[in-house]
C-alpha cells in the first residue's frame, strides 16, 4: 500500500505536468487541426527562460550575462509570457501561410520549427544541462502523507497550478467571447468567417495559450527534475501528444484525462514491472498504439477527426510570393518532372553519371558523403512507397531500418565473433544473406505495424506509425542482451566479396550504388505495374479503389511490407559500411529527415529520393564552410530547419509538385502512343 | 450473350437502411432481371444512392438480404462485390486524379491480374502478357465508350466532364461485371451527350451486361429502361415496366406533389 500510495502520488505530479503540456496540443489541434510538434520545444524553452531570469548570471552564446535573479513565480510569469509571444510568432511565420495547404506541409514545417528551436536553444545555453536553481518552498521538509506517503511542497505545489490552470482555461473557454469565438473556430472555421469572427486572432490566441501552457508544463517538469536541457523537449512532448490522443485530440477534458492517465499508468509501470524505470518511455507508446487500434478517437475524442484525405500528401495547394520566385519553383518543378518521366532511359543516364562521378572524384571525404546520399537516396525510396505511392504518412520507417542493422551487427559481432569466435573475413558471404533475410523479417515487422494502423487515417496515422517507431528506439536502447543498449555495436565488419575487403570509400560507393539500382529497379517494377495501380488508387481515392475490386486493406500491407523490405535491406549495408551503430542512428528526427528528402525530390517518383538527398547532404557540406556555422555548429540544423520553413512556406507542394511516373509496364504497351499531357 | 434464365441477377430481400434514428430505405424488395436496363429512380432524398450503396457493398443493411447470381452476398467487403461482378460509378465522378486515363481505367482491371511479386520484379513473360491484354482490351473499351487512343495518356481529371463520366464507364466495364450500377449518368449533359450515353447503356447491355441506373430525366428513363423500380421516402412506391409505372397516379403525385 505505501509503495503503491507512494506510485500513485508521484503519477499524478507526472500526469499534471503531461496535461498541461497536453492541452497545448489539444488547444490548437482543435482549433487549426495541425499537430504542432513544437510545443515539445516550447517545453523546454519555458524550462530555460524561467531557469535563466532566476539566476543572477548565465553563460548565454558562452559569454555570462547578467540576470535578474527573480523568485520562481515572477521568473515563471516571465518565461510563460515571453514563450506565449514566441508561438504566437512562430504561427504568424511558419502555420499561417500554410492554413489551407494539404497535409504534408504544415507538418513539416512543424518539426522545422522544433529543429530550429532546439539547435537555437543549443546555440545559446550549451550543450550541457542547467541546474534549476532551488525554489524556497522546494526546501521544505517533504509532506507526509497516511504516514508514508512523502510529496515534496512543490509537488503539491505543481498539482495545484495544473488544476488552477486547467480550471481557469475551462472558464476562460466556457464564458468569454474569445473563448466562445474559439469553440466556433473549431467547429466551422468557414461558418466562424461567415459571422465575423476573427479566426486569425483566434488562431493567434489558441497558439498563446497552448504555448503558454507547454511553458508552464515544461518549468514545472524542469523544477521537478532539477535542470533544463535543450533536448529535453522531445520526449514529454510526444508523451504530452500520446496524452492528448488518448483522450481525445481536440477536447481539453479529454487532455487532462490523458495526462493523468499517462502520468499514472507511467508511475505504476515503472514500478511494478521488472527494470520498469527503463521501459516507462515504452509504456506510454504501447498504450498509445493498443488505445488508438481499440478506439481511434481516443476516449473522449471526435470519431471524424479520423477521416481520410484524398490525393497527393502535398497535393493542390496553393503558393504565393513573387512572380520571378514561381517561376523559377516551376523551373525546377519541370525539371524533376521530366526527370522522374524520363523512365529507364533517365535512369540509365543518371547512373552513368553517378559512375563517373564515383571513378573521378579523387577525395575520400566526398565519396564517403556520396555514400551517405545514396544510402539515404535507398531509405527515402523505401519510405516513399508507403509515403509517395500508397499515400500513408509513416513515422516509424525507422524501425525497419534499424531492424536491419540489428540484424546484421549482431549476428556478426554480438553471436559468432563474441560467442563463437568467428572472424568476420570467414563469413563475408554472411552479407550478402543477411541483405534479403534482414528485408523480410523488416517486411515481416513492416505487416505487423501496419495491420493495427488499417482502420486510421490522416494525423491519427502518422501518430501511431510514431508510435512503434519510438517502440522500437526505446527496444534497442534497453534491450541489453540483445543489442548492447545505449553504447551500441561497434566493430561491423566492413563488406567483403570472397575475402576482397571493400572497405575502401570508393568500393563502398560503388557498393552502394550497386544496391541502389537494385532497390530502384525492383521498386519501379513493382510501381509500374498493377500493384502501384493499385496503391496510387488508394492514395488518390481509398473508397473508388476499394469499388474498382481492390482489396485495399491487402494493398495497404503490401506497401508497407515492400517499404520495410527496402529499409531493412539497406539497413545491412548501413550498419557495414558505418561500423557502428547505436540507437541514435534511428530516432524520429531521422525519419523525418527521409521524408523530407522525398518531398525535396518528388514523392512518388523513382529519382526523386536520390535528388532529395543530393540536395541536403551537399547543403548540410556546404553550410559546414559558413562562418557563423563554424562558430556554432548547431546551428546547421537551424539553418536546414529555416530552410525547410521557407521552401514549404512559398511553396507547399514541394519542389516537384508535377513530378509522376508511368504505371504501366514499359513495353507492355500496343503501338505505344505517347501524347504530352497538358497538367 | 447470355441465356435468358428465370431467376433474376440480383435479389434485394426486405432491405433496411438506418442511420442513427433515421430509416433511410424501409424494407425494399427488388429484383433486376438478367439482361436488363432497370430504372431506379424517385424524388430527391428518396435513398436512390443508399440502394445503390448497398448493392455495392459501401453501406451494409440494417436488416435484409442480398442474392447475387444465385449466392447471397454480404460480409465480403466492398472489393468482395465488385469481385462478383458488380461494377459502378458514381454521382460525382471519382476517377483517381494523377493517374492518366489508361491507367485509371487498368485500375478497374485490378482483379484480373495475378502476378506475384516475384514475377513483377523479374518481368516474367506471363506478368507482361497480362499487363499487355489488360492495356489493349483498356483501348478497346475506350474506343467503345467513345473515347479516341489520344486521350490515354492525359491525366484522367483534366478531361471534360462528359468524358469524364466515360472514362469512369470504361474504368467499370474493364472488369468484365455482370452487372453495372450508374448513378446519375446523364446529370449535367446536354441532349446530344445524353443520346450518345443512353445509346451506350444500350451497346452494355447488348454484350449481356445488365445494367442498373439512376436517373432524373423521364424521356430517357422511359425509352431506355425496361423495367423501373420507384422510391420515395425510402419505400418502394412502384415497380414494373416504365409506361405502366409512369402512369401510375401515386407516382405522378411523387414527382409533381401531392394533392393536399
Amino acid at each position: 500500500m505505501d509503495y503503491l500510495g507512494q506510485l500513485l502520488a508521484n503519477g499524478l505530479v507526472l500526469g499534471a505536468i503531461y496535461a498541461l503540456a497536453a492541452v497545448a496540443f489539444t488547444l490548437v489541434y482543435g482549433v487549426v487541426r495541425l499537430v504542432n510538434f513544437a510545443f515539445g520545444e516550447l517545453f523546454m524553452l519555458g524550462a530555460f527562460l524561467t531557469a535563466s531570469l532566476m539566476l543572477p548570471e548565465v553563460r548565454l552564446l558562452g559569454t555570462i550575462v547578467p540576470m535578474p535573479g527573480f523568485s520562481l513565480p515572477v521568473a515563471a510569469m516571465g518565461a510563460i509570457t515571453l514563450t506565449a509571444a514566441l508561438g504566437v510568432l512562430v504561427d504568424r511565420i511558419a502555420y499561417r501561410p500554410l492554413r489551407n495547404a494539404p497535409r504534408l506541409a504544415p507538418l513539416i514545417t512543424s518539426i522545422a520549427v522544433s529543429v530550429v528551436l532546439q539547435s537555437l536553444a543549443q546555440t545559446i545555453w550549451g550543450a550541457e544541462e542547467l541546474r534549476f536553481p532551488e525554489f524556497y518552498l522546494a526546501t521544505l521538509p517533504p509532506v507526509v502523507l497516511f504516514d508514508s506517503i512523502y510529496l515534496s511542497v512543490m509537488d503539491l505545489v505543481v498539482m495545484a497550478t495544473a488544476l488552477a490552470a486547467m480550471l481557469g482555461l475551462s472558464a476562460f473557454i466556457a464564458r468569454s467571447s474569445l473563448g466562445r469565438a474559439m469553440r466556433a473556430s473549431a467547429e466551422d472555421q468557414m461558418a466562424a468567417t461567415l459571422v465575423g469572427i476573427p479566426v486569425n486572432r483566434v488562431v493567434a490566441a489558441a497558439f498563446a495559450i497552448g504555448s503558454g501552457f507547454a511553458a508552464l508544463a515544461g518549468l514545472l517538469y524542469a523544477q521537478t527534475y532539477g535542470f533544463a536541457h535543450s533536448s529535453m523537449g522531445f520526449l514529454p512532448g510526444l508523451k504530452a501528444l500520446t496524452a492528448a490522443v488518448l483522450g481525445g485530440i481536440g477536447s481539453i477534458p479529454g487532455a487532462a484525462l490523458g495526462g493523468l492517465i499517462l502520468g499514472l499508468v507511467e508511475a505504476l509501470g515503472s514500478g511494478y514491472l521488472p527494470n520498469g524505470t527503463a521501459w516507462k518511455d515504452a509504456i506510454s507508446f504501447v498504450l498509445l498504439v493498443g488505445l488508438l487500434y481499440l478506439r481511434p478517437q481516443g476516449l473522449l475524442g471526435k470519431p471524424e477527426l479520423n477521416s481520410a484525405g484524398r490525393g497527393s500528401l502535398l497535393g493542390g495547394a496553393s503558393e504565393f510570393g513573387a512572380a520571378w520566385l514561381r517561376t523559377s519553383f516551376a523551373k525546377v518543378d519541370g525539371a524533376l518532372a521530366r526527370a522522374a518521366a524520363g523512365g529507364p532511359r533517365a535512369a540509365l543516364a543518371l547512373l552513368a553519371l553517378a559512375i563517373l562521378v564515383g571513378a573521378l572524384v579523387p577525395s575520400d571525404y566526398w565519396l564517403r558523403i556520396l555514400t551517405m546520399v545514396v544510402i539515404y537516396g535507398m531509405l527515402a525510396s523505401g519510405l516513399n512507397v508507403i509515403v509517395g505511392f500508397a499515400g500513408l504518412l509513416d513515422l516509424g520507417f525507422v524501425a525497419f531500418w534499424a531492424v536491419g542493422s540489428y540484424l546484421t551487427s549482431i549476428l556478426f559481432v554480438l553471436v559468432l565473433k563474441d560467442q563463437f569466435g568467428v572472424a568476420p573475413a570467414d563469413i563475408w558471404w554472411l552479407l550478402y544473406l543477411n541483405l534479403p533475410l534482414a528485408g523480410l523479417l523488416a517486411a515481416g515487422f513492416a505487416v505487423l505495424l501496419g495491420t493495427p494502423t488499417l482502420r486510421l487515417r490522416g494525423d491519427y496515422l502518422a501518430i501511431m506509425t510514431l508510435g512503434f517507431g519510438e517502440i522500437v528506439r526505446v527496444v534497442a536502447i534497453n534491450w541489453m542482451d540483445l543489442t548492447n543498449g545505449p553504447m551500441g555495436i561497434r566493430g561491423i565488419p566492413a563488406p567483403n566479396l570472397f575475402g576482397i575487403a571493400l572497405g575502401s570509400p570508393r568500393a563502398q560507393f560503388f557498393f552502394a550504388l550497386a544496391l541502389a539500382v537494385l532497390v530502384v529497379f525492383a521498386i519501379a517494377r513493382l510501381v509500374r505495374s498493377y500493384v502501384g495501380r493499385a496503391w496510387v488508387a488508394i492514395r488518390e481515392d481509398e473508397e473508388a479503389a476499394e469499388a474498382m475490386g481492390v482489396p485495399t486493406a491487402r494493398y495497404k500491407l503490401y506497401a508497407y511490407a515492400a517499404s520495410g523490405f527496402v529499409g531493412g535491406f539497406v539497413g545491412v549495408f548501413y550498419a557495414h559500411s558505418q561500423q557502428y551503430i547505436s540507437p541514435l542512428n534511428f530516432s524520429l528526427f531521422e525519419n523525418i529527415l527521409l521524408l523530407m528528402l522525398v518531398v525535396l525530390g518528388g514523392l512518388g517518383t523513382f529519382v526523386g529520393p536520390f535528388v532529395g538527398a543530393l540536395i541536403w547532404i551537399v547543403f548540410l557540406q556546404l553550410a559546414l564552410d559558413l562562418p557563423f556555422v563554424q562558430a556554432y555548429p548547431e546551428t546547421r540544423f537551424a539553418l536546414l530547419g529555416v530552410v525547410l520553413i521557407v521552401l514549404m512556406v512559398f511553396r507547399p507542394q514541394g519542389l516537384a509538385a508535377s513530378a509522376r511516373v508511368a504505371l504501366t509496364m514499359p513495353g507492355a504497351r500496343p503501338g505505344a502512343r505517347r501524347v504530352k499531357e497538358v497538367a | 450473350m447470355r441465356a435468358p434464365s428465370p431467376t433474376p441477377l440480383l435479389q434485394a430481400r426486405a432491405i433496411t437502411v438506418r442511420f442513427g434514428g433515421l430509416e433511410a430505405v424501409g424494407n425494399l424488395d427488388m429484383a433486376i432481371g438478367r439482361n436488363a436496363i432497370h430504372g431506379l429512380i424517385g424524388p430527391n432524398g428518396a435513398g436512390k444512392t443508399t440502394v445503390l450503396n448497398v448493392l455495392t457493398g459501401f453501406v451494409r443493411p440494417t436488416e435484409g438480404e442480398l442474392v447475387f447470381d444465385g449466392a447471397e452476398i454480404g460480409g465480403i467487403g466492398v472489393n468482395g462485390f465488385a469481385r462478383r461482378g458488380l461494377a459502378r460509378t458514381f454521382q460525382n465522378i471519382r476517377l483517381f486524379g494523377a493517374m492518366t486515363v489508361l491507367e485509371s481505367v487498368l485500375v478497374g482491371a485490378h482483379q484480373r491480374f495475378s502476378a506475384n511479386a516475384l514475377s513483377l520484379v523479374f518481368g516474367r513473360r506471363a506478368a507482361r502478357d497480362a499487363e499487355a491484354a489488360m492495356i489493349a482490351r483498356a483501348y478497346e473499351l475506350l474506343a467503345f465508350v467513345g473515347l479516341g487512343a489520344e486521350v490515354a495518356d492525359r491525366v484522367a481529371t483534366t478531361l471534360s466532364y462528359g468524358h469524364q463520366r466515360r472514362v469512369e464507364i470504361a474504368r467499370a466495364l474493364i472488369s468484365s461485371p455482370k452487372l453495372l450500377l450508374l448513378d446519375e449518368p446523364l446529370a449535367g449533359m446536354n441532349a446530344v451527350e445524353k443520346a450518345e450515353i443512353a445509346d451506350l447503356v444500350r451497346q452494355v447491355r447488348a454484350q449481356g451486361i445488365a445494367v442498373l441506373l439512376i436517373e432524373h430525366d423521364m424521356q430517357v428513363v422511359r425509352r431506355l429502361c425496361d423495367h423501373l423500380t420507384v422510391l420515395e421516402y425510402g419505400r418502394k412506391l412502384a415497380d414494373g415496366p416504365p409506361e405502366e409505372v409512369l402512369a401510375d397516379p401515386a407516382v405522378q403525385a411523387a414527382y409533381l406533389g401531392r394533392a393536399r
